[in-house]
């Protein structure tokens, strides 16, 4: 068992040391996928802590009706001062919120001092504790009790909400498509390079298959070949995205500042693993496909 | 050892072995011959398997070849020793590796496949050239590596394709003798060739073929 695995293996490096350029095409190829594949991960990984992130901080605007006395205004904003969902309240008045408006928005400033400073309509600031699961069902059914005669409207951004929701789940539809577009077209591409490599030992081989060599004598070194394909493919891959992701991460936190600080993370190492174990399986996979294909054909 | 009933190959409508039947018994040294496109290479090849007969029946040591699965092959022609016309030599192969070949693919340990190559290098007259490579051998030595690949397994078939087509006269007379002392060993030996002076010089039974038809034998 020692000498044959010693006799695959030392046949597994001849061979990828007299093929040297095709096995690094090979290997490149692998490394290009899994660097594709490991790009959109990134930013699916990131984009799902960013989310993760905003839905610590949720945050509801309950307005009032213009003509709400102050006593029930802040008979509400007690109340829900009360609840242990609440993490918050503050309470805004028509004044406060023009003052706001008018810093924030210049250009609105003279708009707002013709038009008096009851334009705005009071509201209530509530945040609320970081819900433990199903956080849009529990604000929608927390908006739904604060729901009373004196509210106008409660705001908690759910058009925007479903709106970044129905883009997430289209980013996740469109990096598995492209994922797995990426991951054909490289086991297409490996499958024809280690096929190169079986055409260039083609004579070698089917001399092994005249003089009684098995299938599986023929095929062991080509999957070894596959694994160190894949395994290097995967490092390279590694590598490449930690290059991206410093370069990346630099340049978003240089435009987006304080916004994304420390937001932006490298792939955990279960997910690089996940990745080189991806390499492997396209490697092992191109080799068998380009074994049994000659094997099929050899006399 | 090897039996034919009424084999028939051809390639689409181009008959190469029409109708042949023929018994080579276990030990026998037999030449097959004929000119050119005769089906001598055809017979040899659909002994050991790389092709299929389109009718009748061939036995192998009682292995019938024609119905045998692609994965039973392998161990049929580990017990045949085959001379190719073309050699079939690695170029990247050293002259012991290539010889070593038919040991390696059976698991042969390394240090047994050494001793093995080294004393059948011996016997066809290439003592001490086994770390050589083929391309920098004659044509002669290369066919002599040939015959070593064949023989170092101790095969009880060697089926040599032209195995002095290359050679000259007194190098074609050692690798017969290389052959008939094989046979002397009870090796059965099938030789395809149309030379007819090394058939006079070594006289075994001559099977003739003619437009893939056996025509005479004896």
């Amino acid at each position: 068992m020692k000498g044959t695995t010693a006799h695959i293996l030392r046949r597994a490096a001849r061979s990828l040391w007299e093929n040297l350029y095709l096995n690094a095409v090979a290997t490149g190829v692998i490394a290009a996928a899994l660097l594709l594949m490991g790009v959109y991960l990134s930013v699916q990984y990131n984009v799902d802590r960013i989310v993760r992130t905003w839905n610590q901080d949720v945050h509801l605007s309950v307005y009032f009706k213009p003509d709400t006395p102050e006593d029930e205004r802040f008979a509400l904003r007690d109340r829900l001062a009360a609840d242990p969902r609440v993490a918050a309240v503050r309470y805004v008045s028509e004044a406060e919120a023009a003052t706001w408006l008018a810093e924030h928005v210049p250009d609105t400033a003279p708009v707002l001092a013709e038009l008096g400073d009851d334009v705005l309509p009071a509201s209530i600031e509530v945040t609320l504790a970081p819900p433990a699961a199903d956080m849009d069902a529990a604000i929608a059914s927390f908006a739904e009790e604060i729901r009373s005669p004196v509210v106008d409207s409660v705001d908690f951004g759910q058009q925007w909400t479903e709106r970044f929701h129905a883009f997430l789940s289209l980013l996740k539809l469109l990096g598995a498509v492209l994922g797995t577009l990426i991951l054909v077209a490289a086991l297409f591409l490996v499958m024809n390079t280690v096929h190169l490599i079986v055409y260039n030992r083609r004579d070698e081989l089917e001399t092994e298959r005249l003089v009684g060599a098995t299938g599986a004598f023929i095929a062991v070194p080509f999957i070894v070949e596959g694994v160190v394909h894949g395994t290097l493919g995967g490092g390279l891959a590694a590598g490449g995205l930690w290059l991206v992701h410093r370069l990346v991460a630099s340049r978003l936190q240089e435009a987006f500042g304080l916004a994304l600080a420390g937001q932006l993370a490298f792939l955990p190492g279960s997910w690089l693993l996940l990745l080189s174990l991806a390499g492997v399986v396209l490697g092992v996979g191109a080799a068998l496909v380009s074994v049994q294909r000659f094997l099929a054909q050899a006399p | 050892m090897i039996r034919l009933y009424h084999l028939t190959k051809t390639y689409g409508d181009l008959p190469a072995l029409s109708d042949v039947s023929l018994h080579v018994a276990k030990g026998e040294f037999c030449y097959v011959t004929g000119p050119s496109g005769a089906g001598k290479t055809t017979l040899l090849r659909l002994i050991y398997g790389a092709i299929r007969p389109t009718a009748g029946k061939l036995l192998v040591g009682g292995v019938d070849v024609a119905r045998l699965p692609r994965r039973r092959l392998p161990a049929l022609r580990r017990n045949m020793g085959i001379v190719f016309q073309d050699f079939k030599l690695i170029p990247r192969r050293t002259v012991a590796e290539n010889v070593g070949l038919a040991l390696e693919v059976i698991g042969t340990p390394r240090e047994l496949i050494q001793r093995r190559v080294a004393a059948v290098l011996g016997i066809v007259g290439l003592r001490g050239r086994g770390g050589e490579y083929p391309p920098t051998l004659s044509g002669g030595e290369q066919q002599r590596v040939a015959v070593a690949r064949a023989i170092v397994n101790d095969p009880s078939i060697v089926l040599a394709d032209e195995p002095t087509g290359n050679l000259d006269g007194a190098m074609a007379i050692e690798v017969m003798e290389i052959l008939q002392a094989i046979n002397l060993r009870g090796t059965t030996v099938l030789v395809a060739t149309h030379d007819a002076a090394l058939m006079k010089r070594f006289p075994y039974r001559v099977v003739r073929f003619e437009h893939g038809r056996k025509v005479s034998d004896g």
